[in-house]
Parts: structure tokens; C-alpha cells; sequence
């Protein structure tokens, strides 16, 4: 018989119970360790940065903060603060205040999900249902705010639709003061629990040069050192105030993500304290005009998964000309697909989920510039190409 | 406490066949819904697993491309009929096994293995990767705690000095509780039988974010309900031995009551204490541990009848 000697490729995606939305991952495999890794993301593009163009600067509020489900307000920051700056008009310092609450809170609310999720990845269900529960106290605290809990919607073009009273001042301050409690046993658990540890302890490591060179960005890279954090490094809304203290760990495996993202949170939780008991007094809303004057700008802001970068540009219309939007998650992949050779395939699950990926976001088109046999490719051209791929 | 039955009875109503099946529902209830309240959920309605049995029995099965059918028919099949026929040498309930003759621990022991390597069997026979990868964990795992279960298994029956399950029981009955005398060696049963079970934290052949449903991730309608059945079944048996060997006997009704749902309320909180061991570090705790464990335990018996 003649043997045929081929790789044993696991595929995991685009339907797959660890993956809660679609993505393709390839994962060859020698008995359980992993020896190559391929991704193939895009199974949910859904064109929204061309949609943008068709729709005014408001309309596009509101459709851009549904690009991701669970960091929706920080999507609406990064295109409000682009806006703002073309139009030159400044926020009330109020409402830069409130905005940089939600923030924060937002950042509580993911990496809480995210923990979970993680958590379940690595069959630790308990701390699953655990973190889950207690999340629900920073949902609640949306719903107080605005009404909402998972889509704030809380900003404007110019400022905020939502005040805080006193009251819900009170309620807030109490709530993260709850939180805080929780996540220090949460962080007693991923430090302490000997199966949890034997799970990501030195598991993806990555070296802070590893991590620079791949270009990871924010709680991945923090992970392995590298200090890049966009509210330190060119703060925005009520940062300059109210500054971060950078929370880095230098392990660089799945151990020092959890760590880093729990310890993140007390951070946030400082900065809320901090924010709310100076919380200035002023209006909650400055005039923009409908028609931004021309001009571009890039607009950096920090997402709970790390830097979220927009590219906005105006011709003096009641539209934008050109909005980009590069998420956090894409950043990431490649430290994925570089640490996992040598892992076991029961790690990558773990693995995948350590860089907190959201899929739905960062799926848009990117054309990697190559030294030769590079194309032009224009809108017709484009709906072509995607027409005769999906057939 | 005997019960004399007909043969068919035994086999078809009790201890073995419909009863056992029932029971074995029950237990798998208890189970969800403590590790369920142990994770603060809420947990299954009591019906629960009686409508999933239903449900799967009344599915249609499908049969994937590139399998041996009559082994993939076949298979469950006989996996549960195993562990059904354990059922007959065991005190259940209480009562005096049905069928009993010197040495039928080793049968027991041997049938409830049957139905795991029925299981890896059913993964491997399929081309699916996940079924491929599950079924050679499974395997895995079968050959790591297999040794140190049955050494703990044999703990009581060389206190008891015979391999009659029912003389063991009996014998269990008379003495201290063997889990004061052979505290290490309940120990490993009880962790034993949860990785026989594939429970968490030893459920890495049914890692469900890894590799879906492990060996059963082709199977569907009449096949799953079978493969689902024979694990409830191993469940009970495996709580009645190890309540009868090493909680002071099985003498009624009542007694297997209370000691098997109080050794089911610690299987749920270990369940729910920990997270997925991967099977390297599976077959390491087991040999690395288990299994010395599970010898010293055996040695220390063996001295203490030589020199006492």
C-alpha cells in the first residue's frame, strides 16, 4: 500500500463552538501539537465604511457605534472626536467628563465579558458564570445612565445626551466600588488556582520585541511590556485631567494577559472615583455645524482591546468623503498565528480568544502593499471581484 | 437485604434495563442541577434529561460518509448493554446483586471499560477530525486512569479478602468505614470515576471549545441517546461501588439513597472547582499521581495484613 503522507488539519470556524462569531482558523497538527497556523478572517464584512459615505455626520453616529457590539461607545468617541476637531469646536468639559465615565466603564464592562469567555475557552465554567453575574452591575449602571445597556449611545456630535445626577452619581460610585471587590478575587483566582495557572502560564509567550515587531496594541502588547497606551501617550476627553497610570506586566504569556486586563480595571475604577467626584459643571452640548469644513484627520483612541485608530476625512459636504477604520483586533492576529506553533491544539482556543478578538469589526477589506504586482482596484472593479468570489 | 427476581426481570426491569436507565436520568438531573447552583445558575428542570432522551430517540440518525455502519450502529449498542450488565453484580439500590459468582469485580470493571473503548471506537471510526482527535483522547485517558481506579477497586477487596462484590459490600458492612481506613485510595476512586465519566476537569476528550463534542461529534438521534444512556448508567454503578466499597456498604434502599447522591454532591463541586486539564497534563496527574498514589495505598494494605 502505498502511504500518502498529508497534514492532519483541524479546522476550527466559521462554525465553531469556541467561536462566537465567525472566523477560519487552520490549525495542522502532529498528534496535539500544533505545527502551522493559518487565519482567514472576512465572513462578516458588511461594508460600512462605504456606507458612510452615503450618510450624513450624524446618521453616521450612530451607525458607526454599531460596528462593534461590545465597545460601542468607544467607535462613537474616536468619530466624534475626529469630527469635532474638523469642525473646530470644543467639547463642554462636562461632557468630555461623562463621555471618559462610560469609557471606562465600557473598558469594565469588556474585559468582564472578556474574562468569561476565556474562562469558558479554557473549561473553567465557574468563573465563567461568575464574571458574567457580575458583570450585569456595569450593565445595570448603562441602563441607569442612559437607558440602554448595550448600545449606550451616549455622545453626540458635540457633546453628550446624558447627564448625571447626583443620584446616579451615588449609584455609580457604589457600583464600581462593588466591582472592585469582585475583581480582586478575580485576580486572586487567575494568580492562584493551580489548574487555571497550568492552563495559561507560559502559554503564547510572547518577548516585548516579538510583540513590538508583530505590532500587537493594547492589553496584548502590555502584556509583554511594551508600554502603548493611547490615553497615556496622547490623551484625549477628560485623560489629560485625569491621567492613567500605565499597567504593564512583562510575562508576555496568557498569565500576564489576564493579569493586565484585570488590573486595568482598578485602574478604571480609580479613574471614575476620580472623575466623578470632580465632576465640572457647564453644558452638555456646543453647536456643530452640518456641513464640517474639508480637511482630514486621524483619530486615536484607546479600546478596551487597544488602539482604535480612524481615518476621517471631509470635502465640505453634509457627508464624510472617506472614513477608515482600523480596529485593535487586526492589529493582533499575527501574534496569534506566530505563537501558536508548538502549542497544544487544546491551548488554542485560549490562545485565540488571549488577544480578546472581535471579528465583526475588524473585517473590512485590506490591501497589503506589495513591492511588485500591486493593483488599483476601483468601486466597479471591487463589486465585480466580490460578486464572482461568493459565486 | 436479597431480592430473588426471574432472571428476565432482573435483566429487563431491574436491576439492569428500564429502572437502571430511569435512575441514571435522575442522577444525570442531580448533577446538572447541582454543578448548575454550584456555578449560580439555575440549572435544568427536573424533566430535562428524560425530554432530551426523548427528543434524540425521536431524531433522525444520520449516517456520515465514510464510516463502517454496522460498527457505527453497532457500537452504541453494545456500550450500553455493558454497562448495563455491571448493573446485575452490583447492590443496587441496596439489594443483593442479581448475578454474583467469585470474581465478578473484575467483570464489572471490564464491562464499564467497554463502553469507553466502544466510545473511542465510534470516534475512530468516523473521518471527522474532531471525532479523530476526541477519540484518541479518549483512549488516552482510558489508559491513564484505568490502572489506578482498578487498584483502588481492589483496595477493599483485599481488606475483604475475596473479589465478590457482594461479599465486599457485606464485608463493608461489618467493618469501619473503609474511607477512614483507605482515605487515599477513595480519593483516587472518586477522581477516577470522574475521568472515567469524561466530567470537567477531565472532560478534555469532549472539549467542546476545542474539538466540539469529541468522539460523538458525528453521532445524532438513536446512537447519541445510547452513548448518553450507557454514560448515566456507568455514573450510578460507579457511585454504587465506590459507596459500597468505601461508605460502610449498600444495606438498603435508603443507604444507597443518601450515600451515592453525597458522593454525586462532591463529584458536582469538584466539577465545578476547576478548569479543562489537557490531556498531557490529564495522563501526567494520573500516572504521575494517581497511580503511586493508588500503589502506596495497596502496599500499606498488603504490610498491615502481613505484620497485623
Amino acid at each position: 500500500m502505498q502511504e500518502k503522507v498529508e497534514k492532519f488539519i483541524v479546522p476550527i470556524g466559521p462554525q465553531h463552538p469556541a467561536l462566537k462569531e465567525p472566523g477560519h482558523f487552520e490549525f495542522s497538527v502532529d498528534g496535539e501539537e500544533v505545527t502551522g497556523a493559518t487565519i482567514r478572517l472576512g465572513f462578516v464584512h458588511r461594508g460600512i465604511e462605504k456606507m458612510t459615505e452615503s450618510r450624513t455626520w450624524i446618521q453616521n453616529l450612530y451607525m458607526l457605534e454599531r460596528v462593534c457590539g461590545i465597545c460601542s461607545h468607544v467607535h462613537g468617541i474616536a468619530y466624534t472626536l475626529g469630527v469635532e476637531k474638523l469642525a473646530g469646536v470644543t467639547v463642554p468639559p462636562r461632557a468630555q467628563a461623562i463621555r471618559t465615565i462610560v469609557l471606562e466603564l465600557e473598558r469594565i464592562q469588556s474585559h468582564m465579558l472578556w474574562l468569561g469567555v476565556a474562562a469558558h475557552e479554557g473549561g473553567f465554567d465557574t468563573l465563567f458564570m461568575y464574571s458574567w453575574r457580575d458583570r450585569e452591575t456595569v450593565m445595570d449602571l448603562f441602563e441607569l445612565i442612559s437607558g440602554n445597556r448595550v448600545q449606550h449611545s451616549v455622545n453626540l456630535v458635540g457633546g453628550v445626551k446624558y447627564d448625571i445626577t447626583a443620584e446616579q452619581k451615588q449609584k455609580i460610585l457604589d457600583g464600581v466600588s462593588y466591582l472592585e471587590g469582585r475583581l480582586q478575587y478575580y485576580e486572586k483566582i487567575i494568580t492562584t488556582d493551580d489548574t487555571f495557572l497550568g492552563r495559561t502560564r507560559n502559554v503564547g509567550k510572547m518577548t516585548k520585541e516579538e510583540a513590538t515587531l508583530l505590532g500587537a496594541v493594547g492589553p496584548t502588547a502590555r502584556a509583554s511590556g511594551v508600554e502603548r497606551d493611547v490615553r497615556v501617550e496622547s490623551p484625549y476627553a477628560s485623560y489629560p485631567d485625569h491621567p492613567v497610570n500605565i499597567v504593564l506586566d512583562e510575562g508576555g504569556d496568557l498569565t500576564s494577559r489576564f493579569i493586565v486586563r484585570i488590573r486595568e480595571l482598578f485602574e478604571s475604577i480609580r479613574v471614575i472615583r476620580e472623575i466623578l467626584t470632580n465632576l465640572p459643571e457647564s453644558e452638555l452640548t456646543v453647536r456643530v455645524p452640518r456641513r464640517i469644513p474639508a480637511g482630514e484627520v486621524i483619530s486615536r483612541v484607546e479600546a478596551p482591546r487597544g488602539e482604535l485608530f480612524y481615518y476621517i476625512k471631509s470635502a465640505g459636504g453634509e457627508n464624510p468623503y472617506r472614513i477608515k477604520i482600523r480596529t485593535p483586533s487586526l492589529c493582533n492576529w499575527g501574534t496569534v498565528s506566530s505563537v501558536a506553533i508548538g502549542h497544544k491544539l487544546a491551548d488554542m482556543p485560549m490562545l485565540l480568544v488571549g488577544i480578546d478578538p472581535c471579528f465583526s469589526c475588524n473585517d473590512r477589506l485590506v490591501t497589503v502593499r506589495q513591492e511588485t504586482g500591486s493593483q488599483t482596484m476601483y468601486w466597479e472593479d471591487l463589486r465585480k471581484y466580490g460578486v464572482e468570489y461568493y459565486q | 437485604m436479597s431480592l430473588t427476581l426471574p432472571s428476565l426481570v432482573s435483566i429487563l426491569v431491574f436491576p439492569a434495563g428500564m429502572f437502571l436507565i430511569l435512575l441514571g436520568m435522575v442522577y444525570e438531573y442531580v448533577d446538572r442541577k447541582l454543578v448548575a447552583r454550584y456555578q449560580n445558575r439555575f440549572g435544568p428542570r427536573w424533566f430535562q434529561p428524560l425530554a432530551d432522551m426523548f427528543k434524540l430517540l425521536a431524531k433522525e440518525e444520520i449516517i456520515p460518509d465514510g464510516v463502517n455502519k454496522a460498527l457505527f450502529i453497532f457500537l452504541p449498542i453494545l456500550g450500553v448493554t455493558a454497562a448495563l450488565t455491571s448493573a446485575l453484580y452490583t447492590p443496587m439500590l441496596g439489594f443483593a446483586p442479581a448475578f454474583s459468582f467469585r470474581g465478578d469485580l473484575i467483570l464489572v470493571v471490564y464491562m464499564l471499560s467497554v463502553l469507553t473503548i466502544c466510545l473511542g471506537l465510534a470516534g475512530a471510526n468516523t473521518v471527522d477530525r474532531f471525532s479523530l482527535v476526541g477519540a484518541t483522547r479518549t483512549l488516552t485517558q482510558l489508559f491513564s486512569y484505568e490502572a489506578p481506579f482498578m487498584l483502588t477497586l481492589l483496595g477493599p477487596a483485599l481488606a475483604a479478602g475475596t473479589l465478590q462484590i457482594s461479599q465486599i459490600n457485606a464485608y463493608a458492612q461489618d467493618t469501619w468505614w473503609m474511607i477512614l481506613t483507605q482515605p487515599i485510595g477513595f480519593l483516587v476512586a472518586l477522581i477516577g470515576l470522574m475521568g472515567k465519566l469524561e466530567l470537567p476537569p477531565f472532560d478534555a476528550p469532549e472539549a467542546e471549545t476545542e474539538i466540539v463534542s469529541g468522539a460523538l461529534t458525528e453521532y445524532s438521534g438513536r446512537g447519541l441517546a445510547l452513548f448518553r444512556i450507557g454514560k448515566n448508567v456507568e455514573l450510578v454503578i460507579g457511585l454504587t461501588l465506590i459507596s459500597a466499597f468505601y461508605l460502610g456498604g449498600l444495606a438498603n434502599p435508603l443507604e444507597f439513597i443518601l450515600k451515592t447522591l453525597g458522593l454525586l454532591l462532591v463529584i458536582a463541586l469538584l466539577q465545578s472547582l476547576f478548569a479543562r486539564l489537557r490531556i498531557d497534563q490529564t495522563v501526567g496527574l494520573w500516572w504521575r499521581i494517581g497511580a503511586i498514589l493508588a500503589l502506596v495505598q495497596i502496599l500499606i494494605l498488603v504490610v498491615s495484613r502481613l505484620f497485623f
